[in-house]
């Protein structure tokens, strides 16, 4: 009775691992899905998920990471909201003197845009700060590529 | 101009109208306004910090955050290749680290950075789609994940399937750099800093060699310029190795060799160009263009010398294994 008790343990333990492995592995659908829809003239470079709460102060974006970006190269940043994301994903990108390169937010039309093609005549490490529109919650993915 | 510069202009021209000595106070005030000068165009060139080597102490107190931000700004070898498509450069199998033998990566130092060797060139055949040569590289990966046990997170299957194919390349360049990322990840979050750190130091060695290779047969600006910019790049890298250096006789010897390149581009020059960018609506998305621009001054004989000492690491580090 223990022996066998014992087994049924091991095979569940076996059963866990192996869907932990397999679920890790899994790459998330919906960075696949923004990948794709970066468009067929570009090539995939980098990806940031964003997944916030609600709240925080109105001047602060609550996702920072840096990059570097290169001279004579045109970037596109696609931004990608899951269906229950409360929140738009915006971006914003600062140079290394804290100077706005881009925005996909217009805050004078209130135009949301969903890439933003960067041609870049400045090497270096920049800012990319996400965020969710008025600081709602929200699940998205940043897709960064290169168009050839 | 500080406070402490216009009290002192304050003090010596009171000093000065009392002795009438109107030369010398020209002749400090000219001073002074061209050392102001010089420190303004300070602000538009990169140079490195001043100090050589960054205390142990510091460089271990680096936060994930900044380590993992250090591990983005490493130029991809996707971006290199993509560049060499752009320049029409031919693929040459002869760039590639082909003599590398998985099986005889002796030590987890050894396996770490040849997957990060490994890694570049698998960025370099993905681009030019040369999948026959990519299948061997990949159960090289194999091997050398599975030797520092992060094999679990390379979907090798996929990637040979979609290698294969030819039918997607996006999907290649993403299933390779995400199990890349992950693994990068991972071995962070458990204390194996010192093998993630490894790897992103081969990717760039690689990358670096790849592009100074190229150069020596196909000159070209735009690849020169980035050649120089990657000084912006290897203080960051030694920042990542610094505080490893003294781990062992092969961190020490990898240290001292970034350091030797370090010296190499001292005196590469970058200077910035102040502008706005420029934003217009298109196809639904904006378009932006930035009017700031980097430039790089570097001699024909600094280029050489980094070519040559690239060079000489690269293939020391695959000799040596």
């Amino acid at each position: 009775m223990i022996i066998s008790m014992k087994k049924y343990i091991l095979s569940l333990s076996l059963l866990f691992a192996t869907f932990l492995i397999t679920y890790g592995q899994s790459a998330d659908p919906l960075v696949s899905k923004c990948v794709m829809s970066a468009g067929q003239t570009t090539k995939y470079l980098k990806d940031f998920r964003v997944q916030l709460g609600e709240g925080g102060s109105e001047s602060d974006f609550r996702f920072k990471a840096n990059m570097s970006l290169w001279k004579n190269t045109i970037y596109r940043f696609t931004m990608c909201n899951s269906d229950d994301s409360k929140g738009q994903l915006i971006l914003t990108i600062k140079d290394k003197a804290n100077k706005t390169i881009l925005s996909s937010f217009d805050p004078e039309t209130g135009k949301i845009y969903s890439f933003v093609d960067l041609h870049c005549n400045k090497s270096g490490i920049y800012q990319l700060y996400y965020d969710f529109t008025n600081k709602q919650s929200g699940s998205a993915v940043g897709v960064i590529s290169m168009i050839r | 101009m500080s406070f402490y510069s216009v009290f002192f202009i304050f003090v010596i021209t009171n000093r000065l109208s009392l002795m009438k000595g109107r030369v010398i106070y020209f002749a400090i005030l000219t001073v002074l306004v061209f050392s102001c000068r010089s420190a303004t165009n300070k602000t538009n060139e990169f140079i490195f910090p001043e100090a050589d080597s960054f205390p142990a102490g510091e460089a271990e107190k680096l936060s994930s955050e900044a380590i993992e931000d250090i591990s983005r700004n490493i130029t991809s070898p996707v971006e290199i290749a993509n560049l060499l498509q752009t320049m029409e450069v031919p693929f040459s199998p002869e760039y590639l680290a082909s003599s590398v033998d998985a099986n005889k990566q002796g030590t987890a130092f050894d396996r770490a950075l040849t997957l990060g060797i490994l890694g570049a060139d698998l960025g370099y055949l993905n681009m030019y789609e040369k999948t026959g040569s990519s299948i061997d590289i990949l159960s090289s990966i194999k091997k050398l994940a599975e030797g520092i046990r992060v094999g679990q997170f390379f979907d090798f299957e996929t990637i040979k399937r979609l290698s294969l194919n030819k039918s997607n390349l996006d999907s290649l360049l993403f299933l390779s750099i995400d199990s890349y990322t992950q693994i990068d990840k991972y071995l962070r979050d458990n204390n194996r800093g010192q093998l993630s750190s490894l790897i992103i130091i081969g990717v760039w060695i690689e990358g670096q060699y790849l592009a100074t290779q190229v150069i020596k047969q196909y000159p070209d600006t735009m690849l020169r310029d980035r050649i120089g910019e990657q000084k912006i790049i290897l203080n960051d890298l030694l920042l990542l190795a610094s505080p490893y250096c003294n781990l062992d006789n092969e961190f020490r010897e990898l240290c001292k060799d970034l350091q030797y390149l370090k010296e190499r581009y001292r005196d590469v020059r970058i200077t910035f160009t102040l502008g706005d960018p420029v934003s217009v609506p298109k196809d639904g998305g904006l378009v932006v263009t930035q009017t700031e621009t980097s430039n790089v001054e570097m001699t024909d004989e600094q280029l050489a010398g980094i070519t040559e000492l690239t060079s000489s690491i690269r293939n020391k580090l695959i000799d040596d294994n």
